[in-house]
């Protein structure tokens, strides 16, 4: 296939936190709002006058200074945040707004006011106490904690209006921005897709990582390239896969899974596009901000749901992706140390072996992808599984 | 009150024997070696032996 | 007085015989008792007339609670012995009271049985009325009065239930057991690592997976209510005790950051929803005044146990170390005001306080070097790791981070204030207050260690704990800028293969005699082997 346009230009906005975009924003005024985890919608940090910014630590090869006060034995991706926050990487934040997702996030998200890694006049972070039930006690709970401590946070210390029609207006902006990536998204599902799973990875992120504003021309002049270029003359994979998991923020990851033969056609995990582009409906007699927080604890699709509403939707959720997205199996992958994720693997894997008969693979990883040959040689077997399954007609 | 004497001194002898008896055995922790060499092996065998229904679901 | 002084003669006769003299003498000490590696003593200890005639007591009180088990329900226990590889671990709990206790004398030996005999007696009686009402073992009448509930939810707001019996499922085959035999749960890990389960997880909660997945809980009740308490592990292994056991469930998902006016509200509603859910799967109807019945046992345990803190402040405690520890977590977390008998025995083990501070009587017979505060999840396959640290080293461990649980007052009048004070109470349960949900509470060890006269904190370092790893360095430097020693004991909570008992020693060990430059108390204990121990 032709090279998309703007590939490269993507790939360069994600070598580092605060890129060109970024800083642009900023100088233009605008006040960068971070966060790491889905529980804190994306759309109420793009309120007017603000962007979000979901923190990644790109190209972070180690976390030496992180392990010295977290231990190597906690969770990758939370050490290299905060060693990136000791870097000086995040330098041009004003704010983390955080949530107990789990409890090593928890204790980097203080370190942010512990230490004081990020040296920004103002700086401050907040962290929500997330719901573990998709009832209605804990959406009143999320409500109450989104409201006390980003809401009421944005508008008393950053003066930013949070307004019901400013609000209303930031769920039409971020509607807009979903549609096209789902849009841009949606093409996976064809036989022979105008995309790569790796090219839909880098835009995604960019979506997530740079301010909405600023990215989306962008965006949309690549959704008109993609509806228009021609596909490799014969589906150039020997398997099509759905990703499902937990953090995967570096599109090298679905580059080497692509690498071994299977296209990743959907991407279930954090920061992938399920959850996070779905559109955002306020139902007649709800207030914006009703709508979004009902939207983001029905969408939420992470491990540490305990009720059983929650955790089936989220095998039947991924299983419905399989199905969609024709993937022929499932990677499903957690990021080491991760204690819910490293539960619902072993569950995932019975239940879309033997319950729902999806072909699943399931992996452990590391936040950066230093040692990968273990897992290309689990992919290759994976994959060639999956291919035997095909010739035999999937017996 | 010969009876009763006798009842008494029976029951002094057994208390003083059940005594002797427990407290031996208390003093040489012999029931904790019993139970250490003999009876835990034992089970160890037979719960070693059993099939379990190991399944997730 | 002529019985006293004949007394006297004996034990000056026998002294030679005591391993605390022999340490003393230098003749040996407590370890020369044991064949090596086993824990197998060859003897019981020898701790004069008196003290011998209390342990020996409290042995047969003990022996007298199990047949008391076995006779009231024998052919369920039978069953279960031969059913469950936990019970079988049972068999070591005289040899776990044995290393609980050794080196206690005087008061400290006395309030330690009268603790522990409370716990043998509940937890015998628990058995076997589990046993005899567990579905795979036939049943009983009581099967469908039982609410199974996770052992991390405090049990009292279920008293309100006066035709149900609230029973902690993971305490018998998980919890309890493992301070009793530390090879039992490493099997159970192994199950749940046999599926796939990586080994980085907390071990306490792979073992209950490895519990639900071996099919070895026991099967009562209609409908389970699990938890979010105390930590992510904990959360995600109710996934699997779901769906293995198989009933109707709620997850009762207390406010996690709990240090705040907003967490409570919720909190309480938590409870509603949860008695809701109760009254629909059972049938039954909460009754509040059958609940203030026994939130007045618990209000009296805790006003008792803030009164023995005023104790453990002094040099003059007669309830410390591991009596102290196993004790209130297992009355509060067990127990929770829901049997009188605990009550007595405080009311026991308070007068007998009372009398030892007034004698100005120190414990371990002033031989404590350093008081120290202990914080974090200890390792539960070395229960006896304070007793230890306190016959080598001479470090009396006053106050447990588990024994700062609840002890706020609950209303016994109206029902509205009654939920909310439940709510607060049950918010800080076992390992949930202390080693999660915000850094304000794991950094209160500073203020407790203070505030109890510590110049020590013992800080354990479980490998799996997420919570605490994230704070490592963070309070390394605060016992530094603050003044304190500071040991990091490293453990794996229920896996003795990772980081064996020894290990821990030697962490203690090597602060001991190179940073503190001391000599140990019974050079004995500083190196040995007890691998093959219960």
């Amino acid at each position: 296939m032709k090279d998309l346009k703007h590939l490269i230009y993507f790939e360069n906005l994600l070598q580092d936190a605060q890129n060109e975009l970024v800083t642009k924003a900023v100088e233009d005024g605008q006040i960068a709002l971070g966060y790491n985890c889905y529980y804190i919608p994306e759309v109420l940090l793009n309120l007017e006058g603000c962007f979000s910014s979901r923190l990644r630590a790109p190209n972070c090869t180690s976390s030496d200074i992180a392990n010295y006060y977290m231990t190597n034995r906690t969770c990758p991706y939370a050490r290299s945040i905060l060693e990136r926050a000791i870097e000086g990487g995040y330098n041009y934040l004003s704010c983390l707004f955080g949530a107990e997702s789990c409890a090593t996030m928890e204790r980097m998200e203080e370190h942010f006011f512990l230490i004081n890694p990020v040296k920004h006049d103002g700086f401050f972070v907040t962290q929500i106490d997330p719901p573990m039930k998709g009832d209605q006690t804990n959406l009143d709970y999320y409500k109450a904690q989104l409201k006390l401590k980003v809401v009421d946070e944005m508008k008393n210390r950053l003066g930013v209006d949070v307004s019901d029609e400013a609000m209303r207006k930031a769920i039409e902006q971020h509607n807009e921005l979903s549609r096209i990536i789902t849009e841009i998204g949606n093409f996976r599902k064809l036989d022979n897709p105008p995309i790569t799973g790796y090219e839909f990875h880098v835009i995604q992120l960019v979506s997530q990582v740079c301010p909405h504003k600023l990215i989306l021309p962008y965006l949309k002049e690549t959704l008109e390239e993609i509806k228009t270029r021609e596909p490799e003359e014969k589906f150039p994979f020997r398997a099509r896969v759905a990703l499902v998991g937990s953090e995967v923020d570096d599109p090298e990851f679905t580059k080497l899974i692509e690498m071994c033969g299977a296209m990743v056609v959907a991407d279930r995990y954090c920061f992938g596009s399920f959850p996070s582009r779905e559109q955002i409906e306020i139902k007649e007699g709800e207030t914006a901000f009703d709508a979004i927080c009902r939207h983001y604890l029905y969408w939420n699709q992470c491990a540490r749901f305990m009720d059983g509403f929650k955790i089936d939707q989220r095998h039947a959720i991924a299983a419905q992706l399989v199905e969609d997205f024709k993937a022929d199996g499932i990677i499903y992958e957690n990021m080491k140390f991760c204690e819910f994720w490293s539960y619902e693997k072993v569950l995932a894997n019975h239940i879309f072996t033997n319950e729902k008969h999806i072909p699943c693979c399931t992996i452990e990883k590391e936040y950066s992808l230093g040692a990968v040959g273990q897992l290309r040689t689990r992919f290759q077997a994976f994959i060639e599984s999956l291919e035997i399954k095909s010739i035999q007609g999937g017996k | 009150m010969k009876t009763v004497a006798k009842i008494g001194g029976k029951v002094a002898m057994f208390a003083f024997l059940a005594f002797v008896g427990t407290f031996t055995l208390y003093m040489t922790n012999g029931e904790n070696k019993l139970i250490y060499y003999v009876i835990r092996p034992l089970l160890n065998k037979h719960y070693d032996s059993q099939v379990r229904d190991r399944r997730i679901v | 007085m002529m019985f006293d002084k004949v007394i006297a003669a004996v034990d000056k006769k026998l002294e030679r015989f005591d391993p605390i003299w022999q340490a003393e003498n230098g003749v040996g000490g407590q370890r020369d008792r044991y064949y090596d590696k086993t824990g197998v003593a060859k003897w019981r200890e020898w701790r004069g007339v008196k003290d011998t005639m209390v342990d020996y007591g409290a042995w047969l009180k003990n022996l007298a609670s199990m047949a008391m088990m076995v006779a009231s329900a024998p052919i369920p226990c039978l069953k279960g012995f031969w059913e469950y590889r936990w019970m079988g671990s049972y068999l070591g709990t005289f040899m776990f009271i044995d290393r609980l206790f050794e080196g206690f004398r005087g008061y400290e030996l006395v309030t330690a049985h009268k603790c522990m005999h409370a716990i043998v007696r509940s937890l015998t009686k628990k058995i076997a009325f589990c046993l005899s009402n567990d579905r795979r073992l036939g049943g009983g009448k009581d099967t469908d009065r039982i609410v199974p509930m996770d052992e991390v939810l405090p049990p009292l707001f279920m008293m309100g239930f006066k035709e149900l019996v609230p029973f902690p499922l993971q305490t018998l085959p998980e919890f309890i057991i493992c301070d009793v035999d530390q090879h039992i749960e490493p099997y159970y890990i192994d199950v749940a690592e046999s599926f796939g389960l990586p080994a980085d997880v907390c071990s306490r909660c792979a073992a209950e997976t490895g519990v639900a997945l071996d099919d070895a809980f026991p099967l009562i009740g209609k409908a389970m209510i699990s938890t979010n308490m105390p930590c992510n592990a904990s959360e995600a292994t109710s996934m699997f005790q779901r769906r293995r056991i198989g009933m109707p469930d709620f997850p009762v998902t207390l406010a996690m950051i709990h240090n705040e006016p907003g967490a409570h509200p919720y909190s309480t509603q938590m409870l509603k929803d949860a008695i809701a859910f109760v009254e629909k799967e059972y049938g039954v109807k909460y009754d509040w005044d059958n609940l203030f019945k026994y939130a007045k046992l618990m209000n009296e345990q805790n006003t008792i146990e803030l009164e023995k803190w005023d104790y453990f402040k002094t040099p003059y405690s007669a309830l410390c170390g591991i009596a102290e520890t196993l004790y209130r977590l297992y009355a509060w977390a067990s127990v929770n005001g829901t049997d009188p008998y605990f009550n007595k025995v405080d009311r026991q083990v308070i007068k007998i306080m009372r009398k030892a501070y007034e004698e100005k009587k120190e414990p371990f017979g002033g031989r404590t070097r350093h008081r120290a505060f202990l914080w974090g999840p200890s390792a539960v396959y070395y229960t006896d790791f304070p007793t230890w640290i306190q016959n080598c080293w001479g470090i009396n461990i006053v106050l447990n981070m588990d024994s700062t649980m609840g002890h706020n007052m609950i209303n016994t009048e109206d029902p509205d204030e009654a939920i909310k004070d439940l709510a607060l109470f049950s918010e800080k349960a076992t390992m949930r207050h202390h080693a999660v949900g915000g850094w304000d509470n794991v950094n209160a060890i500073w203020e407790w260690a203070k505030n109890f006269n510590c110049d020590m904190v013992l800080m354990n370092d479980n490998i799996a704990c997420k919570g605490m790893l994230g704070v490592h360095a963070l309070m390394e430097e605060q016992a530094r800028d603050l003044g304190f020693h500071f040991i990091f004991i490293e453990h794996d909570l229920e896996d003795c293969r990772t980081v064996s008992r020894q290990d821990m020693r030697n962490c203690v060990n090597g602060y001991m005699s190179v940073v503190l430059g001391e000599e140990p108390l019974d050079p004995t204990l500083v190196e040995f082997d007890d691998s093959d121990a219960y």
